[in-house]
């Protein structure tokens, strides 16, 4: 029976990195490549050697998709494919390929900083890692070679992240990456076809709870800011250059507008040119809200947020300032926190995930005093929020993409394990499917039963009917017989008459044979009226007729007699039968076989 | 780590633990957090335990908690082998039953919690961590674990599986090491005895091998010749011998049955035998075996069998010989040469895998990466130049020029613009090119080449493969006089319109190979010539306006090596451009929103100040380029700038001809011209400036040139070179600094400038690169930081929802 098999190299049953092996219809296929922010050793990258030995990764994998461009979902893919050795395709939608490298030699940059930190990816492998990338078009199929294709879908979790629907003949697996079910500032919500896979690999980060609407955090995040504001503080959002930030400015921007305020907004990092831009050019994956008012303005054009100088963090009066990176760990935002942590008026709102050691993590602990360089302490005596703005589904969205997608089996990864359970004992109550939840290592083994669709003929149909058939039904199946045509890459059903028309083929009839000896001193005739008499007796539901020209018949079954001249006594029964009544015959034989009553 | 802060994290953690386990959430930094604790191998487990005593306690709350969490309990297996590391850690936590308790089945109170991977795998690790002492390999034998431990060997999951090889090979390792003998005899021998309880361990361990390659069930005899491989690789004797002994009827049985998903972990057995000295012992059949791989099986399984054979480093000439013409059949098979082929029954193989499409693909993968792996260890093939030829046929067919050759009515249609062959045969040609009587094949190679350059349908990662084959070429061909007409007729029209290409990813990889290509042709006269002439030095000048930021920092590469390249040959060509390239690269420096052309432009201003040939008018334009470098928003730039401010310095301080002139003797006139020329090129600035930048690395490379100039300067206190402090960003550290000094001396007085000396002296140079060097930006992995960090993320009342990006 054919199978497809799904192994997590990361994201079994944790939030950690993303790397989903999947085998099907004896092709191999990579499902995101992340890394692990919170290691800073070899184990912040997956154990390919589990995969394959000696780096031969070509060899085997057919090849590599990633969902969106979050580095816990792509982050490993420059080691991958430049240090360990992978030559062939990578498959990633265009968003996600023009910002993946931006957040490659970002993540690049801060990791080198560090000291002591060796078997990491250059900026050139970035580059060289991007040139084998394929882009994809969302819902457009793409042959990846003759047998296997993938298509695009959209996933709303932030610009250009895509679930992905696998096919290998009749097989196939649909993997979410992550995916958000409710449309947010920018982006709209994920959508897929009744594609009913014989797996829906889905993410359940958020897998037992139903979210309050994000709405709500950013009315909260907006009321914090002003009221910092309106109090003359300052307010600090580390951020890295690409995703929540343009997500923040849009918010801020359209708050200030409407509530004509005058403190200014500034973005210190020189990459928001360039990320702002790739907003603007992939404007068609944004939501329809901003697709519509692009037309009279471009939202990412920003009237209130002007590019930041060092040298403002020491202005008097209130402001907000975005700046790089996102955890407080190194270069300007921490810089500007320095100056600013001092002041309890100030504030510093963390809207992500911040690596244990960082000073990002530690204030969000809420640690107080902060040890900086040269045994110097930092007083932390500004407010210090943690906002969450991650958009992934929640446990009604999951659901809700379960009814959407009409999967055979469902596959949790990217949650923890606790959460999944009970995720997963709601899915198979709920769709009566299996589900399952492996963990890194662990192999799911899914025995598949592709359905094959053949069309039947109305004369077929119309026959089966004739002979008191019920009417057909999609819900009831039932057996139908008849000759199977497979012409123009097509299977038809259709009865054997209508198949000899239409093949221009003239019909044939397979007759058995067969010998038996027995010894009678009648003669020749008189045994044959004998066998008459006895077949006629023995089988009284058959009709068994005796024909003048030497032959006795019961139904296609021809019986015949002989004998030689030299040996009378010694009768040879000739016995025919089509392959209709093989199994008459087969029974005639065997009982002449045992000869005549006396 | 420190022992005592060591000390005081673990209890730490465990007081975390031990109050909050129960209710505690998954929180990945705590647990990431916790999972650095057992890499500490040098743990003195018993002055851990004698001086936290919480820890015994923590060790059984875990085990007899009946819902413990999975993750706390697969540490606490880790952290207990850990403690049991040394025996007196072992003998403590025996005497306590927590031995027992942790690693014995049912020692738990919550035994449902075996079906958890991670506690498998802290299991393992656990027993992992003990093993360094005979007494753990005593608790191991006492208590039947061997058997849980083979029965592990199949587990589901890929990480216990492989986890319980590693365990029971170190096991059998432990068993003949001095680590066995007792401490006092340890030392004079390097073999131990092995005493019958031991000889019944490892022969149950052997015996479970042996059965496992007899089974009928594949996982079983993969697993079994995955522990093979280790044991060869890793133990030593006699376990080795016994090991061998005993396996060698299975294994000739697995190899002679020909199962082909059985090919590569056989052979990873065989690679791991090659490198014993079972090699050389003619019982052993180590070579045997192999040979037999080559011949059995399905014919399929050979050529990757061939394959593997020629990577083996020590390997008999008939076998790698006989391993190298299968590597070549297929190739062969596409030439008209397969009538000299011996192996007929291949022949039928061969032709029935090449007729269909995936299976052709493979095979000539196999193929072509065997040639090229005998290439890299330039393997003297005896035909050389046929398989070079072969490589080049396949190469046309696969791009379409020879569809209709086909000598064996094969059809081949189907490799036509098949990107994985073509990129796999332009590897191996780029690596053919380490062998010199490759030479003369030179101009047929090329042909091949501009066929996959010139073709509108090449995909960008096979252009990428035919440009780095053609830069290995180049190198080949640059001795011969008939390159430049080859470069300028054939090479440079076919470059010109891939610098046109709408891929960004193929305009890059021709900007790089012509960077590449300069590179390799510097010095040659005619070169430079034929860059001027083609008209491509001009394309490389239009490409700088490229939309791509990654082409535009190619393009300066290019530019930076053509400059260098005319900059040596024909300095009068070159004049006409110079004003426009410099005025390009320095709007490229101030103006670009991407890091890496601006990267590119100040590493080409460093080449160019390096190199023997001083650009003209490059003087007037180091200072912008210093001053834009210095404040650019991209750290690196600001690194790179530093590194051509330290070229800069060098230059100027010490040697000819460029810049300024310092005499042998220590001259002070020379010397405060020197600096005051530096400081005129704002170089002096920049690096004061950087000292105070909010990147560390920054700093660390202003600091130590900062010192290098203290060093180069002997004199430096005697220079007269007075600095501006107003309008500067280190002004007011340093200022700030001079007037506390001042205040110190009494003397309150307000500064407008100060001597250079001055500010050096100021600085403390020494002890601020001492503080730059501890320090770390990214992440503070102190155990002191550890412990903050995990206190605080307990006492933390409030849930933060895992943000997850």
């Amino acid at each position: 029976m054919p199978e497809i098999k799904v192994t997590p190299l990361g994201a079994g049953q944790d939030v950690g990195r993303s790397c989903i092996l999947v085998s099907i219809g004896g092709k191999n296929i990579m499902l995101d490549c992340g890394m692990h922010m919170g290691y800073n050793d070899d184990r912040r990258f997956p154990d390919f050697s589990y995969i394959t030995q000696n780096g031969r990764l070509t060899e085997f994998l057919d090849c590599v998709i990633i969902s969106h461009f979050h580095l816990d979902h792509c982050g490993a893919l420059p080691y991958m494919s430049e240090m360990v050795g992978y030559d062939g395709p990578i498959y990633m939608t265009h968003p996600t390929k023009a910002i993946c490298p931006i957040l490659l030699e970002d993540f690049r940059k801060i990791t080198v900083d560090k000291k002591g930190e060796t078997n990491f990816f250059t900026a050139q492998m970035i580059k060289d890692c991007m040139k084998k990338v394929v882009p994809l078009n969302l819902h457009q199929t793409v042959q990846v070679d003759e047998e296997l294709e993938i298509k695009a879908y959209y996933a709303g979790h932030v610009l250009g992240a895509a679930m992905v629907q696998i096919k290998v003949g009749l097989e196939s697996v649909v993997y979410t990456g992550d995916y958000n079910m409710t449309p947010d500032r920018h982006l709209g919500a994920a959508w897929i076809d009744k594609c009913r896979p014989d797996i829906l690999i889905s993410e359940s980060t958020y897998a037992t709870t139903i979210r309050d609407s994000k709405r709500c955090r950013e009315r909260d995040f907006l009321k914090k800011v002003h009221e910092t504001v309106e109090r003359g503080g300052k307010v600090l959002i580390p951020v890295f250059a690409l995703g929540r930030a343009q997500e923040l400015c849009i918010l801020l921007e359209t708050f200030w507008e409407r509530m004509n305020l005058k403190a200014p907004i500034y973005f210190s990092t020189g990459l928001t040119e360039k990320a702002n831009n790739y907003y603007k050019l992939f404007i068609t994956w944004t939501n329809q809200k901003i697709r519509k008012t692009f037309v009279q303005r471009n939202m990412f054009e920003f009237k209130h947020i002007k590019a930041f100088d060092r040298s403002y963090a020491d202005n008097p009066g209130p402001m907000v300032v975005f700046a790089t990176p996102g955890m407080l760990h190194a270069g300007q935002s921490l810089h500007i926190f320095k100056k600013w942590a001092g002041n309890e008026k100030n504030m510093v709102i963390m809207p992500g995930y911040c690596v244990q050691g960082t000073v990002g993590h530690k204030i969000l602990n809420g640690q107080k005093k902060l040890e900086m360089e040269g045994r110097s302490t930092l007083d932390v005596k500004l407010q210090v929020e943690y906002m969450s703005f991650s958009a992934h589904a929640d446990a009604k969205g999951i659901m809700q993409l379960i009814r959407m997608a009409e999967p055979r089996n469902m596959l949790l990864v990217h949650g923890e394990a606790k959460k999944m359970e009970f995720l997963k004992d709601k899915i198979e109550q709920e769709f009566n499917i299996s589900c399952f939840m492996p963990a890194n290592g662990e192999t799911t083994t899914i025995v598949t039963n592709p359905n094959v669709p053949v069309d039947i003929s109305l004369n077929l149909l119309k026959r089966e009917m004739a002979l008191g058939g019920p009417l057909p039904d999609s819900k009831r199946p039932r057996t139908m017989r008849g000759t199977l045509i497979m012409k123009d890459n097509s299977l038809r059903l259709v009865s054997p008459e209508q198949a000899l028309k239409e093949l221009g083929l003239s019909e044939h009839q397979l007759r058995f044979t067969c010998r038996v000896q027995l010894h009678d001193s009648h003669s020749d005739s008189e045994t044959l009226g004998r066998i008459y008499t006895y077949l006629k007796s023995a089988l009284k539901n058959y009709g068994v007729q005796h024909l003048p020209d030497g032959t006795v018949i019961v139904e296609s079954i021809v019986i015949k007699v002989t004998s030689s001249p030299e040996e009378p006594n010694l009768k040879v029964i000739l016995l025919s039968w089509s392959y209709q009544d093989e199994e008459l015959g087969s029974f005639l034989s065997t009982l002449l076989k045992k000869g005549l009553p006396s | 780590m420190i022992e005592s802060e060591c000390v005081l994290l673990v209890q730490f953690v465990t007081i975390c633990i031990l109050h909050c386990f129960q209710g505690l959430h998954c929180d990945s930094t705590f647990f990431g957090a916790m999972d650095n604790l057992p890499d500490q191998r040098n743990v003195n487990g018993e002055s851990l335990l004698q001086q936290q005593p919480c820890l015994l306690e923590f060790i059984s709350s875990v085990c007899k908690c009946k819902d413990a969490d999975h993750a706390i309990l697969s540490f606490t297996l880790k952290l207990t082998g850990l403690l049991a590391a040394t025996e007196q850690g072992f003998r403590l936590l025996e005497e306590e039953g927590l031995l027992a308790c942790a690693f014995e089945r049912g020692g738990w109170c919550a035994p449902d919690l075996w079906h958890e991977p991670s506690v498998r795998s802290g299991w393992l690790q656990g027993l992992l961590n003990t093993l360094n002492h005979r007494k753990a390999l005593e608790f191991i034998r006492e208590n039947g674990l061997i058997k849980v431990l083979l029965h592990l060997q199949n587990d589901p999951s890929l990480f216990v599986s492989s986890l319980a090889n590693e365990v029971l090979v170190n096991i059998l390792n432990f068993m003949t090491s001095s680590k066995m003998s007792n401490s006092s005899d340890a030392a004079g021998s390097t073999q131990c005895p092995m005493g019958p309880d031991w000889v019944s361990v490892s022969s149950e361990i052997i015996r479970a091998g042996v059965e496992a390659l007899g089974s009928e069930k594949h996982p079983q005899v993969i697993q079994a010749l995955k522990m093979l491989s280790l044991v060869l690789s890793q133990c030593g004797e006699p376990i080795r011998s016994m090991l061998w002994k005993d396996v060698l009827v299975p294994l000739e049985v697995l190899i002679n049955g020909g199962s082909g998903s059985l090919t590569l972990p056989l052979m990873n057995v065989l690679q791991a035998a090659v490198r014993t000295p079972l090699l050389s012992q003619s019982d052993c059949k180590v070579m045997e075996l192999t040979e037999a791989m080559l011949c059995a099986g399905n014919g399929k399984d050979c050529f990757q069998c061939a394959v593997l054979i020629v990577t083996l480093e020590k390997c008999p000439d008939v076998l790698k010989r006989k391993a190298i013409n299968i590597i070549l059949l297929p190739l062969r098979c596409l030439s008209t040469q397969l009538q000299d082929i011996a192996e007929k029954e291949l022949e039928i193989v061969l032709e029935k895998q090449l007729s269909q499409k995936s299976s052709c693909i493979s095979l000539l993968l196999q193929s072509l990466s065997g040639i090229t792996e005998l290439a890299h260890t330039k393997y003297p093939f005896e035909d050389l130049q046929s398989v070079t030829r072969s490589v080049m046929l396949l190469l046309r067919i696969c791009s379409g020029h020879l569809s209709s050759f086909s000598p064996h009515r094969i059809s081949l249609t189907h490799l036509i613009g098949c990107c994985k062959v073509q990129r796999c045969g332009l590897d191996t040609l780029g690596a053919l090119s380490v062998y010199k009587e490759n030479v003369d094949l030179r101009h047929e190679v090329f042909g091949v080449l501009l066929e996959y350059l010139q073709n509108p349908d090449s995909h960008a990662t096979v252009l990428k493969k035919a440009l780095q084959a053609a830069v290995r070429w180049i190198d080949v061909w640059s001795p011969f006089p008939d390159l430049l007409q080859f470069i300028s007729r054939d090479l440079f029209p076919a470059l010109e319109k891939r610098t046109c290409d709408v891929r960004w990813e193929v305009r890059d990889s021709t900007l790089e190979f012509i960077a590449q290509m300069t590179a390799a042709l510097r010095g040659n006269t005619g070169y430079a010539e034929v860059l001027h002439t083609s008209g491509m030095f001009s394309i490389l000048l239009s490409s700088l306006a490229d939309v791509e930021g990654y082409v535009r920092a190619s393009a300066v590469g290019a530019v930076g090596e053509a400059v260098t390249s005319l900059v040596q040959q024909t300095e009068l060509l070159l004049a006409s451009y110079l004003e426009e390239i410099l005025s390009r690269m320095m709007a490229i420096l101030s103006q670009d929103t991407e890091g890496f052309p601006r990267r590119a432009v100040v590493k080409a201003f460093t080449s160019w100040l390096k190199g023997p040939h001083p650009l003209p008018a490059l003087d007037q334009s180091l200072s912008s380029v210093l001053s834009s470098g210095g404040n650019d928003f991209d750290w690196e730039v600001k690194i790179h700038t530093l590194e051509l401010a330290d070229v800069l310095m060098e230059k100027t301080l010490t040697c000819c001809p460029y810049a300024v002139q310092i005499s042998s003797s220590p001259d002070e006139t020379h010397l405060t011209q020197a600096l005051r020329k530096l400081k005129d090129l704002g170089l002096l600035d920049l690096l004061l400036n950087s000292l105070f930048d909010c990147d560390r690395p920054v700093c660390e490379k202003a600091c130590s040139l900062l010192l290098k100039l203290r060093t180069l300067a002997v004199d430096i206190d005697r220079c007269d070179v007075v600095l501006d402090v107003c309008g500067n960003r280190w002004g007011d550290e340093v200022g700030s600094r001079y007037l506390n000094k001042l205040q110190a001396e009494r003397n309150l007085l307000s500064i407008k400038d100060i001597s250079l000396p001055d500010v050096v002296r100021l600085l403390d140079l020494d002890s601020m690169q001492r503080t730059l060097t501890l320090s770390s930006d990214h992440v503070v992995n102190s155990p002191r930081s550890l412990m903050e960090d995990i206190l605080l993320s307990v006492q933390q009342t409030e849930e933060n929802i895992v943000d997850c990006y």
